[in-house]
């Protein structure tokens, strides 16, 4: 682009939301008088096809080079007048938009003041304007695989659909099988539809699916790269047992000496099982995996003789020999659907929990009621954390079934003093449901729920929450306070805040309907990724109505509880729309890379490395160079990585890093326009 | 206190070695009791070469300082080492250096100097105006002047340099060789000075750093010595974009101080060179402290102890404290 800058300013009117604080015509005039403008116009949506046109037809009969827009935040916007500039011709890059409305109308009241800032901010972007150069949009190819972390239901949901529109999916779970926490559910609310009967088909089909590689036992170790071209490094963990061999038939695990003596993770700890175990049942894969720290061989090298297991296994699997494997594959686009951990109610110690054996929580209630769970669906109070008792004593007096329930909801979720301000939406509807299944197991329990209030927001919920009201639970608003033991019953203490009445309701067992929390190995993912959180410490999305699934990093996706509570329904849809995200980028093969990258000056960079540290994205390197004789070291940029955030620029100290449309000679006269007058 | 006939065998001993290059150290200086930089090219010129309380000067500035002049083609760089001798105060600015990858850790030899302080010239001048030459030596915790044929005693105190009365780190953190008994640590920095200057209004700070600035001349030595300003062209110089004009007035030195104490935030190592060198005594040291204390109470973080160590300011934590942030 040669000879003078030619400007063409446009200011909108947005409706009334700019031209309601600002004088539209009088900053028409002022801009008109400013150096190299051209024209100034006004419109009412300069965003509208109107007033597009309007910019196109100057560019072509006034031979304008550069175009200033006055009007909303660019993060809408900008790509709608980069558009228009490309239609006339025009490199998009010759595009500065002045933000009139949220940084000037919006956020004032005074017509005068805001007239003149708003006069100011078109100068400024002016000035910009006139310095700006070309900019080159460059394309990359996009490897045509998804890498999807996490195999509970949404990331299953997540790779089977990508999977079907025929691009290749690595699953990656950190535990022995898929399924996530929908695999240990009993019913689900509000169609008390079976969870593992709705799942394990979803299970079995990632596990056969030819487009998916399934990684069970594993996790991502590292992850570089850009959209379009991540490299995936996956530790495989030893499973001491050779998959291949492994038929699942179970003679292992019942020999175990082990067996019997840990605490089952699938069952909260409230089953059994050995050092070799398959967590489920339904398990997928259903292969056995040896717990290395609880397995007597491999922990303290000796088990009795010789490994019962490795002799009952007529498979010949089992091999202590085995080490964690590496596997490193390239991929296009990544879902993380890292899912939730539930709220540690030890952290609520009013409700001693971890005290009384008969207060549990909602996910170990799930379990008890659970046909498959250790107690074979019988809702009984779990002996658990103490020495098994004399075996006459437990004959003499069997499993103790309780006939008075109490649930209180909202553990860990509302609840400021825990830190967690947000609603886990899921506790008020599988409690309805817990309360209803007790309903069916134990017809003369008594049942009462403790609540705040009662959100049943989706469909069909209200009218379960209806059902379940009137099948004889009795529920009661109020936050408990205090459960203490009375005799051999629970006692909650409570306040009935509806008759403003304080009152002590007796009991024999009490669940806590504990809510969702980011889970604890979150960090893990974020330094992998480096993902940004929410306030809530869920994983940010882009845009939280618009972008919901997108992160702040092109060609990575949320789906699931890792972005916040949700539902299975919900968990689903959001994986499938993470899916279609991420096959959007698969389908189309190319991926536009960022042209407002960093660029360094290699003459006056002294190779600190600063920018190395400071760049979110690994997009900087030093390289040697030869200074006139000499080896120096510089950095360099590789701009297909490079993202434009200008944290390299910041950072360094001798301005040798410079962010292209946002180099300091483009800046500082935009300040000199804002500040010196 | 260093024996300086062993000093001597050493800096023979490392000169002669055939991947040494040069070996910076002190010798007497030309007036009173200054000692200046020595340039050791060869072992004959080891002699010249001394430890005393008066080796005030940082050494470490030179690495950075020596200019690589354009080679003609097929000439190939002379990538010896350089010997340096460092105090403990001095070697922070190797460490730093070194965290900032300004060259390679092979490229130099450290001679560690543990250190019991150094005098405050000025203060020496006072004491004994006129004295055309004489010697420091330090002797338990009094200085000893030699001149005109005379000695002195005076209580090391009274004289030290005010660094020195703050040294956290007397033995230098980096050597090679270290030639002497390493130093325990003998004094701390309490700030009290930073302290009374926060608890003063906006307005009186203001009036003090404006009548501080107003006295700067723009020599730029304090930028010139200072171990960790060496970049090849500072954006202090540069004329696109003009960040601060060359004009001598409170406006524009305000500008050129503060951004110097901005871009030494996480960096200053604390050798008090830059106050040191102002000829109009601008008392810089009360800046870089103010950063220095700021950095160390905000990210438990202190510049120049470990080569390891990530650059403060490319390194970031969700935890990093912000409640600074407006």
């Amino acid at each position: 682009m040669n000879g003078r800058p030619k400007i063409g300013v446009y200011i909108c009117h947005c409706g009334i939301n700019i031209a309601h604080t600002v004088d539209v015509d009088e900053v028409v005039k002022f801009a008109s008088t400013l150096p190299d403008v051209i024209v100034a116009r006004d419109y009412r949506y300069m965003c509208s096809d109107p007033g597009q046109a309007l910019i196109v037809e100057d560019i072509n009969n006034m031979g304008l080079n550069r175009v200033v827009v006055a009007s909303c935040s660019p993060r809408m916007h900008e790509p709608t007048f980069r558009k228009t500039l490309i239609t006339a011709g025009l490199n998009p890059y010759f595009l500065e938009m002045a933000n009139i409305r949220e940084q000037c109308s919006w956020v004032h009241e005074d017509k005068i003041a805001g007239t003149e800032k708003a006069k100011r901010l078109v100068e400024s972007a002016v000035v910009k304007v006139r310095r700006l150069e070309p900019l080159e949009v460059k394309e990359v190819d996009v490897e045509p695989s998804a890498l999807i972390i996490g195999a509970g239901i949404a990331g299953i949901q997540a790779a089977l659909d990508i999977a079907d529109a025929g691009f290749k999916v690595y699953l990656v779970e950190k535990t022995p099988s898929v399924g996530g926490h929908m695999a240990q559910l009993d019913k689900t609310f509000p169609t008390l539809d079976c969870s593992a009967c709705i799942l394990t088909p979803k299970m079995v089909d990632v596990a056969n699916h030819p487009n998916i590689e399934l990684l069970t036992y594993s996790q991502v170790e590292d992850i570089s790269g850009y959209v379009g071209n991540f490299e995936v490094k996956v530790r495989k963990k030893s499973r001491f047992v050779d998959v291949d061999k492994c038929t699942g038939c179970g003679a292992c695990a019942e020999v175990c000496r082990q067996a019997g003596r840990i605490p089952n993770e699938f069952d909260e700890g409230l089953g059994m099982r050995g050092a070799i175990y398959i967590p489920f049942p339904q398990a997928v894969p259903a292969k056995y995996t040896i717990d290395k720290e609880n397995c007597l061989f491999l922990s303290r090298g000796k088990c009795g003789e010789s490994p019962k297991c490795q002799e009952a296994c007529e498979a010949g699997a089992i091999n202590f020999e085995l080490q964690d494997e590496i596997v490193e594959f390239k991929v296009g686009t990544i879902i993380v659907a890292t899912g939730f951990d539930i709220f540690d109610a030890r952290k609520k110690p009013e409700y001693a929990y971890g005290v009384y054996d008969n207060v549990v929580n909602a996910l170990e209630f799930e379990r008890l009621v659970s046909a498959s769970g250790p107690t074979g669906g019988n809702v009984v109070i779990p002996q658990r954390g103490k020495k098994k008792k004399k075996k006459e004593d437990e004959e003499e007096l069997g499993p103790v079934i309780p006939k008075n329930i109490t649930f209180i909801q909202c553990v860990g979720s509302r609840d400021k003093s825990v830190g967690n301000e947000y609603c886990s939406r899921v506790c008020c509807m599988y409690t309805a449901k817990q309360a209803h299944l007790v309903k069916d197991k134990i017809p003369d329990a008594e049942i009462t729920i403790f609540y705040m209030d009662v959100r049943a927001f989706g469909k069909g919920y209200e009218e379960f929450y209806d059902r379940v009201r009137r099948e004889g639970i009795r529920y009661i608003r109020g936050n408990p306070s205090e459960i203490f033991k009375r005799g051999d019953k629970l006692v909650v203490k409570a306040e009935d805040t509806l008759t403003a009445t304080p009152l002590e309701h007796e009991t024999d067992m009490v669940v806590l309907s504990v809510g969702l929390e980011p889970r604890s190995d979150r960090r893990e993912i974020i330094d992998i990724l480096k993902l940004s959180s929410s306030p809530d410490l869920f994983y940010l999305e882009a845009h939280p109505k618009l972008r919901p699934v997108d992160t702040a990093t092109d060609g990575i996706f949320l789906a699931g509880c890792c972005q916040g509570p949700k539902d299975i329904p919900d968990a689903v849809g959001q994986a499938k729309g993470a899916a279609s995200a991420a096959m959007i980028l698969l389908a189309s093969g190319k991926v536009k890379v960022e042209a407002q990258t960093s660029v360094v000056d290699e003459a006056t960079c002294r190779g600190c490395g600063f920018c190395v540290e400071v760049c979110p994205y690994s997009a900087i390197e030093l390289v040697e160079i030869n200074r006139a004789g000499w080896p120096v070291m510089v950095a360099r940029v590789n701009e297909a990585l490079c993202k434009g955030c200008g944290a390299c620029s910041a950072a360094c100290l001798s301005g040798s890093i410079q962010q292209r449309s946002f180099r300091d000679t483009q800046i500082l006269p935009q300040i000199e326009v804002l500040g010196v007058k | 206190m260093v024996d300086n006939a062993k000093l001597k065998d050493v800096a023979k001993e490392v000169i002669s070695r055939e991947d040494v290059r040069l070996l910076i150290g002190y010798r007497p200086g030309t007036y009173g009791f200054r000692a200046r930089p020595a340039f050791v090219e060869n072992s004959d010129q080891v002699d010249e070469l001394i430890f005393s309380p008066a080796c005030v000067s940082n050494l470490s500035s030179y690495l950075t300082l020596e200019e690589k002049t354009p080679l003609p083609r097929g000439v190939e760089p002379d990538l010896r080492k350089v010997a340096v001798m460092v105090k403990g105060c001095d070697s922070r600015a190797l460490v730093q250096q070194l965290v900032e990858k300004a060259y390679d850790r092979e490229h130099i030899l450290v001679l560690g100097i543990p250190c019991r302080g150094v005098v405050d010239m000025a203060k020496v001048e006072n004491r004994f105006p006129g004295v055309i030459s004489g010697e420091i030596a330090m002797e338990g915790d009094n200085l000893v002047f030699s001149f005109d044929g005379k000695e002195e005693t005076v209580p090391k105190e009274e004289l030290l340099a005010e660094k020195c009365k703050r040294c956290r780190y007397p033995t230098p953190l980096i050597s090679d060789l270290l030639l002497d008994d390493e130093v325990e640590r003998f004094a701390d920095d309490d700030y009290s000075d930073i302290t009374a200057m926060e608890g003063k209004s906006t307005e009186e700070k203001w009036a003090f750093w404006e009548e501080q600035f107003s006295r700067c001349i723009r020599c730029y030595s304090c930028r010139n010595v200072c171990p960790m300003c060496y970049c090849e062209d500072c954006v202090l110089d540069r004329l696109k974009p003009v960040w601060a004009r060359r004009s001598v007035d409170i406006s524009e030195n305000t500008v050129y101080h503060i951004s110097r104490a901005y871009h030494l935030a996480g960096r200053c190592i604390q050798c008090g060179e830059c106050e040191r060198v102002c000829p109009v005594d601008i008392p810089l040291m009360l800046l870089n402290r103010k950063f220095y204390r700021d950095v160390e109470e905000l990210y438990d973080y202190e510049p120049g102890i470990k080569v390891e160590e990530k650059p403060l300011l490319s390194t970031f934590s969700v935890d990093d404290k912000e409640d600074f942030i407006l």
